[in-house]
Formats: C-alpha cells, structure tokens, sequence
C-alpha cells in the first residue's frame, strides 16, 4: 500500500482538510476500499463515516458471481441502512473485466434506480485502459451515469469529447482538469452540466481544482453547478 | 474525494484570501519560468497563441513567462521566432533556445545566433522526449556557454528516467557551477533526490510545472531545499496558471515562501536580462 505525502487517516482530520479549503461536503472513498479487499473496505468505510453528515461515502463494486458482496437486494438495503448513493469500481486492484458477461445485473440496477458509478481513468482490465475502457463500460450500459476522475492533466479533450457527445450520462471531475481555458471552452460547448468538481485528495493537491473552478471565465450559475448543484442533482435523483 | 465547494474560505492569509477574491495579487506578480507558445501535437489548447496567452496571464496576475516555442522543440530553426514575440510583448516574454542534441551540426551556430539575438535568457533542453542525455557530449558547447555567460538552462527532468533524472542534473551541476540549472518539474517523482541535489548546488533550482499538483510535495521542498531554491512554472498554454498558483497558495507554507516561489526567486534570477 502506497503511502501519500499527506493524507487524513481520521475523519476528523478530512473534516478539518476540508474546512481548510472551504469544502462543505465530499464524496469519499475509502483507501481500504480500493487497497484491501473491497468487503472489508466497505465496512471500513460506513464506520468511519459514520455521523459524518458532510460526507458521502460510495460502495465499491465486484461481479455478484462470487457472492463476496451479496445478492442485489443484499447491497440495496446495506445503502440504504448507511446512506450510500453511488459506486466506485476498482478492476485493476480487484480484477475482474468490466463486461456485461461480468456486471450486467449491476449495471441494470445503477441504470434503473439511477445510482452513479464512480471511476478513475487510471483503471484498467484486461489489457483495457483509459477512455477506451470508459467507452467500453458505456457502450454495454449507455444509460449509465459514469464520473470519470482524475482524467489527467496532459489535454485529454480529444479523447473525451466524442464520448461526451454520445453518451449524455458521461461526467468529468475537475481534479485534474488543469489545460488553460479548458473548463470555459467546455462549457461553451456542452454547458455546465457534465463537470463535477473534485480534488482527488489525498493524492492531488485541492489548491489547484479550487483557484481554477473559482476564476475560470463562466458564469457564476455554471460554476455553482460545477461546484455542487450538479453532484447534489445526480445524488437527488438515487432511488434506493 | 470529490467535493462539493459551498463557501470560500475565510480564515486565509492576506495571499491566499487575495487570490480567491480577485484571482491576482497586486504584491505577488507571478513569474512563469516554464512556459512555451503555439500548438502542439498531443494536446488540444484553447489558448495557443501569444496574444491568448497575455489575456491568460492578466487573468490570473502573471506577469512575466519565459517561453520555448512547441515548434522549436520539434525543429529548432523555429527558435528565432520568439525574438519577435519578446519584441512584441517586452514587458510579457522572455526566452529560451532550444538545443536539440539529435542535430549535433547545427549548435555552434545556433549558439552563434542565439548570441546575437534578443530575448532570450538560456537553453531549453528535453532530453527525454530527445532521447538523449543530459550528460551527453552533445549539450557540452550549450553548457560551456550558459556557463561563461550565466545563462539559465531549464532543464526537462523526470525520476527515474535515462535520460534527464536529478541524477544526471547532479553530474552537471559542479561542473558548470556558473550556469543556472533549473530542473523543470523538479525530477517529478523522484522528489528525495531533485530535493537533495537543489539544496546541495547554489546553481540548481527546483521547478514546479505539473510537480505543483502533487499533495505535499511543495511543503517537502519548501522544509529541504528552503524556499529560495524553488520556482513557479505552468506549461502554459497547457496548464492554467490557477491550478499551480492555487497548490501554491494552499499549501502549508509561509507567506515569504509564497512570494519567494511565486515571484522573487525568478525576478532575482531574471534581473539582468530584464534591465536591457
């Protein structure tokens, strides 16, 4: 397990990073989830953010074959009981294939009750990675709400764009979205609504997401959808 | 983590409340030390040309990039056509000349050239994506010459590469004592050792493009190396200057230190090719 330069072990500690940067709320995940087995991670995860108001944690996911997670109805109601309202995939630490021979029944639940499902673009599986593996989940469940994180610094636009077009349920975080002018020329194209912002702490520095999304050249409407009211719709539409 | 941003913060620095209200500071005059121009083959950019660049740099409170063009990183008889953008923009652009070791016949009058041309402030090298390095025989006649006349050489480093690592900027460092090395991106990754070599060599400085984003990292400097010792690049037009100024400001450092990396470090550097 890697060990980042500075990180917050403690709730408390995210909460006071937090208020360090004026963040009100977050999306988190926890280190276990993705490191460790994603069975203990998720239990790791709903007590350390317990009566926690501020953060919203995300389950990761593995193929239902195994039965390590569960039936459907199993993982529903665990929600339900901690408040969770999305996933995270993790296929290169947890191997498995993001395919619908492998997920399809949790993808026909994230499409129906309208759960998203959150990964990095670092991830792979089975020899496939990027946006190519991004377009691949997409194309077996279209409908599905997917955030793309982290989707790296050194001007990935030509590569996201034809899949932001096709598919309508594609959103970017911003934690990485570093290219000049990049954000407006996004928005000038597509609007607002397909950008959520996100640091990517502990990793990334959340100076930089911050300065950016608050003096980008948009609209004060357009950032404050960048900056929660798109999140905050995406997680109102959840049913459970 | 991702996040939703409801408030700003409000118990910050003079700076760093400076920077969230306005997104400029008048006492802090950001000085980009890593910047090129044009565009190029792997990226799209809004922002390519120069003019784009000074509407950037207003809107962010920078006020001096020192600049390689893309295109001279790829042919550099391109080189000379920043002469005319530092003619331009005087009080905007400085300038680097690209040496490219792979075409070892044209240096000694490239840096004939470079000797008779305005603008400009030392060599860029890329060894990396030059493949070839920085030890090489090839960079010998650039170096003697940063070396014989103080020139800056802004250097792209990379941890663990074969070509432009801390280790081979080590290597250089003694040797031409009286060139300023600056390691672009700071060995990125191989923090320890770009730290341990900018500390233990007057003349090498630590430079932050793309190494700004990594969570910690500035503070490692910042405590090893001395403040002093590290200076603000963004790519531009890659990289907004917000994000690297913004990991500047928040991170867990001094004001001084702040204004230090940000601007002062740079001006020192840059005071005698900004006087003529």
């Amino acid at each position: 397990m890697l060990r980042p330069l500075r990180y917050a072990e403690k709730k408390e500690e995210l909460l006071a990073e937090m208020d360090y940067y004026g963040v009100a709320e977050a999306i988190v995940y926890h280190a276990r989830q993705k490191d460790d087995s994603p069975v203990l991670g998720n239990d790791i995860l709903i007590r350390t953010i317990k009566d926690a108001p501020r953060l919203h944690g995300v389950f990761a996911i593995l193929p239902l074959q195994t039965g390590e997670l569960g039936s459907l109805d199993e993982i529903l109601s665990r929600m339900r009981e901690n408040g969770i309202r999305a996933f995270r995939a993790f296929p290169s630490e947890h191997k498995y294939l993001m395919t619908k021979t492998s997920l399809s029944s949790l993808y026909e639940l994230m499409c129906d009750r309208k759960i998203p499902l959150f990964i990095s673009i670092n991830e792979s599986c089975g020899g496939i990675s990027g946006w190519y593996l991004i377009e691949k989940i997409l194309s077996d469940a279209p409908e599905l709400t997917l955030i793309v994180t982290e989707h790296g610094s050194w001007g990935q636009d030509r590569y996201f764009r034809p899949l932001v077009e096709k598919y309508e349920n594609l959103y970017l975080d911003t934690s990485r979205y570093e290219l000049d002018g990049g954000i407006r020329d996004f928005c000038r194209k597509y609007g607002a609504d397909r950008l959520l912002f996100g640091t990517g702490f502990p990793n990334w520095n959340p100076g930089g997401p911050i300065l950016t999304l608050l003096h980008a050249d948009i609209s004060s409407k357009e950032r404050e959808a960048i900056a929660s009211g798109n999140l905050e719709r995406i997680l109102g539409r959840v049913r459970l | 983590m991702s996040l939703m941003v409801k408030e700003k913060k409000a118990d910050a620095s003079d700076l760093i409340r400076e920077f969230l209200e306005k997104g400029r500071s008048e006492s802090c005059p950001v000085i980009d030390m890593h910047a090129h121009l044009g565009p190029y083959q792997g990226i799209y950019f809004p922002n390519p040309s120069a003019e784009d660049m000074v509407r950037t740099m207003d809107r962010c409170g920078v006020r001096l990039v020192v600049s390689s063009s893309h295109a001279a990183l790829i042919d550099t008889r391109e080189n000379i056509r920043m002469e005319e953008i530092v003619r331009l923009h005087p009080k905007r652009f400085r300038a680097y000349w690209v040496i490219n070791p792979n075409y070892p016949e044209r240096i000694g009058e490239e840096i004939e050239t470079f000797s008779k041309s305005k603008g400009f402030v030392g060599f860029k090298f890329l060894s990396d994506y030059h493949r070839q390095p920085l030890t090489s025989p090839r960079y010998e006649n650039a170096l003697e010459y940063a070396d014989e006349h103080k020139l800056l050489v802004l250097m792209h480093t990379w941890g663990r590469s074969t070509f432009d690592s801390p280790s081979h900027v080590e290597q250089l460092a003694g040797k031409y004592s009286e060139a300023i090395l600056l390691m672009g991106h700071s060995g990125y990754g191989e923090w320890e050792k770009a730290i341990q070599v900018a500390r233990n060599y007057d003349n090498v400085y630590l430079e932050l493009t793309a190494a700004y984003a990594v969570n910690g990292v500035i503070e490692w400097m910042v405590e090893e190396a001395g403040s002093e010792k590290i200076l603000f690049g963004t790519d531009l037009p890659w990289f907004d200057p917000h994000y690297g100024i913004g990991c500047v400001i928040f991170s867990r450092i001094e004001d001084e230190d702040r204004h230090n990396i940000l601007h002062r470090n740079a001006e020192r550097l840059l005071a005698s090719f900004l006087s003529s």
